[in-house]
């Protein structure tokens, strides 16, 4: 009896281990929010009848998740295709040797300043960062209209920056710093830290803090902005300097990178082409407000649209590039 | 001579393959790190800057570790020593913030505490992270002194108490002998505090563990964040070293303690005061953190229970596989890591459960998937297979030491007259001591469910694609999801928790009773 038992516990044990891999499948590691990528990447499967097995991970809540996995993966890639929230992690796979270039007829719609030059990653659909502000806080008119304004003695201690060492708002110093030179951007800086700006933990964290009333404004991306907007009526966001002649705001595409040595190229190169359309970049205006890149596309009217935004006119290799020099100076800066 | 030989093989060879299987990764990274080019050596870590962050962060554990063991010392007195109705509720319930993750904690009390007082009543981050880390880790403390506490034969203490006063004989005879277990509790809370990053990184406060993610996470700069993990791991070391006789040992806590007379103390004054003490702690640890979040799933503009399980759903049953099979491991490593110690005073693959027991989880998950990912082992890397082995290597420890108590428990005389009367060693072990065994075995699987069901630091890194878990779809979803929905998932998530939970309770209560002794 006891030996049927165990032998019934270890058949069930490797019965539930069991798992067989399917030839038709697609890898894709992906930092994009998971309530936002996890139903286009669905569609595709259902539309093309290629299995898409997904890792999941969020940039935002600092996870040392999927760019420190593809990093140790290299010797041995077992992801076909990267989807990030923004290209500055792929530029970090690119330095490493670990992204292929990939270039079709899809690539070729998005407009060469968001791609890089030999297709190691291309981006769609962007987000920009924006100024979210409570309006219990403070009243539009008070608001200031640049990001250099955070400065000025009448906002100290009211707004709120996520640490600049992660997610986007890694992106958008290192682009202040490419477009305002070191020494000013260095000086900015400071006297934001002499303002008295609290250091939230994640954009979401600079979201919850506004609409909860802890703090007036602060620094964060579209897509949290459109979100804290449908949990409260007391939030509303504006794009700073958007005055004519104006440095603009940053905006940040999505970026697809394929792997070096994938194992299942085609298919990594199938699921590229299909994010890289106008469907998707529509699905995309629809669940979180992402501003789609290919001319033409179909968006809700609540989605702002590019040709309407003065962007930050950075490149993007350089900005990455300009993020590993300042890099140390950022944490001492947070550290202080 | 032959049997010998193969008895030798038999113990040896699944030794060397479980110390290849969970060693196997830290060594090769040990060993990549020293002959890699662009090594960091540890003395280039070892700077003013980095011995003030160590000073800080062992000083933050150290009151944590010093508050957390009062706390639990006390509880562990109150709930194991003296005789009051509802002690059993009480016990279960002050357990549960240890098998839920410190950070949905850390979230919950930060805004609970803006909520009560007022959004301006921001807390000091250090002062945050200490009354986090200490509310959550006490029930460790509470579990390993109590047990310590029950294991105290009454005859020392009454014979004390002939002499004189009950306070004498607590500082005299009480708290001497509970020494280990009181050392045990401040380490193991140390070092689990010592090695949090969430708690920290959530109130910003810089410590050495949050350096190490710095420098993985932003940096990408993994030859200096694993010479920094070395670090850690060697003053974690060290602080185990010195007491390495009675961490091996730890009790944690034992089902049954068979063959032992503890004396109850019954309570005849103040049982109002304590019911009302009890109630408070509860009422922190446990109350207001789920009334938070049911607030603050509530308070959204709509209501977001039936999005949030529709997103989880999935991942129930996966998430529930994988911990059952991970405790079915866990617990037979366990068993047999524990008589290889306890029976064949054979303690080298204890000491190896209890080194990647310490290991910080994201330096584990890298030493996995360097060591892994590999064309011939991707039968391991590319299915759950690499999940089992991680979740051995994180709570096998915790499994040993609870069978390990629970064999000490069984007079060794029993095996001994089997043996005598020619009961093939097998028949020995499943019909003397697996009986025995069976409440210590039953408490290492349930704890090692609940452990893997709630796993976050080490599966994020490695879950194999296409595979749905809970608390990996919490973590991430909850970074953009609106605040309703995070905290609709989290209760979800702490209701599938309680409902395994009591089914265990269930099922372990008939087992019992169908094996009772009478």
């Amino acid at each position: 009896m006891k030996r049927y038992f165990f032998s019934l516990t270890l058949g069930v044990f490797f019965i539930l281990i069991g798992c067989k891999n399917s030839s038709n499948e697609v890898v894709v590691y992906s930092t994009v929010d998971q309530v936002f990528s996890e139903p286009i990447l669905r569609d595709f499967e259902e539309e093309t009848g290629i299995k898409v097995r997904a890792v999941f991970d969020t940039e935002e809540t600092k996870s040392t998740g999927v760019i420190n996995r593809l990093i140790a993966e290299k010797d041995n890639a077992q992801c076909d295709l990267f989807w990030s929230g923004d290209p500055l992690r792929n530029v970090v796979l690119q330095s490493k040797g670990i992204t292929s270039p990939n270039q079709s007829e899809q690539t070729d719609l998005i407009p060469g300043h968001f791609r890089e030059k030999e297709n190691h990653w291309t981006g769609f659909s962007a987000r920009a960062r924006v100024l979210i502000y409570n309006k219990n806080r403070i009243s539009p008119d008070s608001l200031p209209r640049s990001i250099l304004e955070l400065t000025h003695p009448r906002y100290k201690g009211q707004f709120t920056i996520a640490n600049p060492l992660f997610g986007t708002t890694t992106f958008h110093i290192a682009a202040l710093f490419t477009v305002l030179g070191n020494t000013t951007a260095e000086q900015w800086m400071e006297e934001l830290k002499k303002n008295h700006v609290v250091i939230a933990t994640s954009n979401g964290d600079v979201k919850k803090r506004v609409m909860n009333g802890e703090l007036a404004f602060g620094l964060t991306d579209t897509d949290d902005a459109f979100e804290a907007k449908k949990e409260s009526s007391d939030v509303d966001y504006i794009f700073l300097d958007q005055q004519p002649g104006g440095m603009g705001t940053l905006i940040m595409p999505n970026a697809l990178s394929m792997m070096k040595d994938s194992p299942n190229t085609e298919n990594g190169k199938k699921l590229m082409d299909y994010l890289l359309s106008r469907e998707t970049e529509t699905k995309l205006a629809i669940s979180c407000a992402q501003m789609p890149l290919i001319k033409g596309t179909e968006v809700p009217e609540v989605v702002p649209s590019l040709d309407h935004i003065i962007p930050m006119k950075i490149d993007y290799i350089q900005t990455s590039e300009n993020l590993e020099q300042i890099q140390l100076w950022l944490k001492k800066w947070v550290e202080e | 001579m032959g049997g010998g030989v193969t008895r030798q093989i038999a113990r040896f060879v699944p030794a060397v393959l479980l110390a290849l299987l969970l060693l196997g990764p830290l060594l090769a990274l040990l060993v990549r790190w020293l002959t890699s080019a662009d090594k960091v050596s540890l003395l280039a870590v070892i700077n003013t800057g980095t011995l003030l962050l160590v000073g800080k962060s062992l000083l933050l554990s150290g009151i944590v570790a010093v508050l957390a063991s009062i706390i639990g010392t006390i509880c562990g007195f109150l709930l194991y020593r003296l005789k009051f109705l509802f002690r059993g509720f009480y016990k279960i319930l002050l357990l549960l913030p240890l098998l839920v993750p410190p950070y949905i904690f850390a979230v919950a009390w930060k805004d609970g505490f803006q909520w009560l007082f007022g959004i301006n009543s921001a807390i000091n981050p250090e002062i945050g992270m200490i009354i986090v880390h200490s509310l959550v880790l006490f029930p460790l403390a509470m579990l390993i002194t109590g047990t310590a506490l029950s294991q105290i034969h009454s005859g020392l203490e009454e014979a004390g108490l002939m002499r004189v006063s009950f306070r004498r004989m607590l500082t005299k005879i009480i708290l001497p002998l509970i020494r280990p277990a009181l050392t045990i509790s401040f380490l193991l809370i140390l070092i689990i505090s010592l090695s949090d990053f969430s708690v920290p990184a959530f109130f910003g406060v810089n410590t050495f563990t949050t350096e190490i993610f710095t420098q993985f996470s932003a940096f990408y700069n993994h030859q200096l964040a694993i010479s920094q993990s070395f670090l850690l791991v060697l003053l974690c070391l060290m602080l185990l070293l010195s007491e390495n006789k009675y961490l091996s040992d730890a009790p944690f806590f034992s089902v049954h303690v068979k063959g032992s007379s503890t004396k109850h103390y019954s309570v005849r004054k103040g049982k109002t005061i304590l019911h009302i003490l009890l109630w408070i702690l509860l009422v922190v640890v446990l109350v207001l953190p789920i009334v938070m979040l049911f607030h603050q799933a509530l308070s959204g503009r709509e209501i977001l229970f039936s999005r949030a399980w529709e997103l989880l759903s999935p991942t129930i049953f996966q998430s529930a596989k994988l911990a059952f099979l991970g405790a079915l491991l866990i617990s037979a490593t366990g068993l047999w890591v524990a008589y290889l110690k306890e029976r064949s005073r054979f303690p080298h693959l204890n000491t190896m459960l209890l080194l990647t027991f310490i290991i910080p989880s994201t330096v584990l998950g890298v030493a996995v998937i360097k060591f892994y990912n590999q064309p011939a082992t991707n039968f391991i890397y590319t299915t759950i297979l690499i999940l089992l082995i991680t979740y051995v290597a994180r709570f096998g420890f915790i499994a040993a030491r609870i069978i390990g108590n629970g064999i000490k428990q069984i007079p060794g005389s029993l095996e001994e007259v089997a043996r005598v009367i020619g009961i093939p060693p097998v028949k020995r072990f499943f019909s003397i001591s697996i009986p025995l065994l069976l409440p210590s075995l039953f408490t290492a699987f349930v704890l090692s469910f609940v452990l893997c069901l709630g796993e976050l630091g080490a599966t994020i890194m490695i879950y194999p694609p296409g595979t749905e878990l809970m608390p990996a779809k919490i973590f991430t979803i909850g970074a953009n999801a609106p605040l309703a929905l995070t905290s609709s998932m989290t209760l979800i998530s702490f209701g599938v928790t309680m409902f395994f939970i009591l089914a265990f309770f269930l099922i372990g209560k008939i087992i019992f009773n169908r094996f009772r002794y009478e």
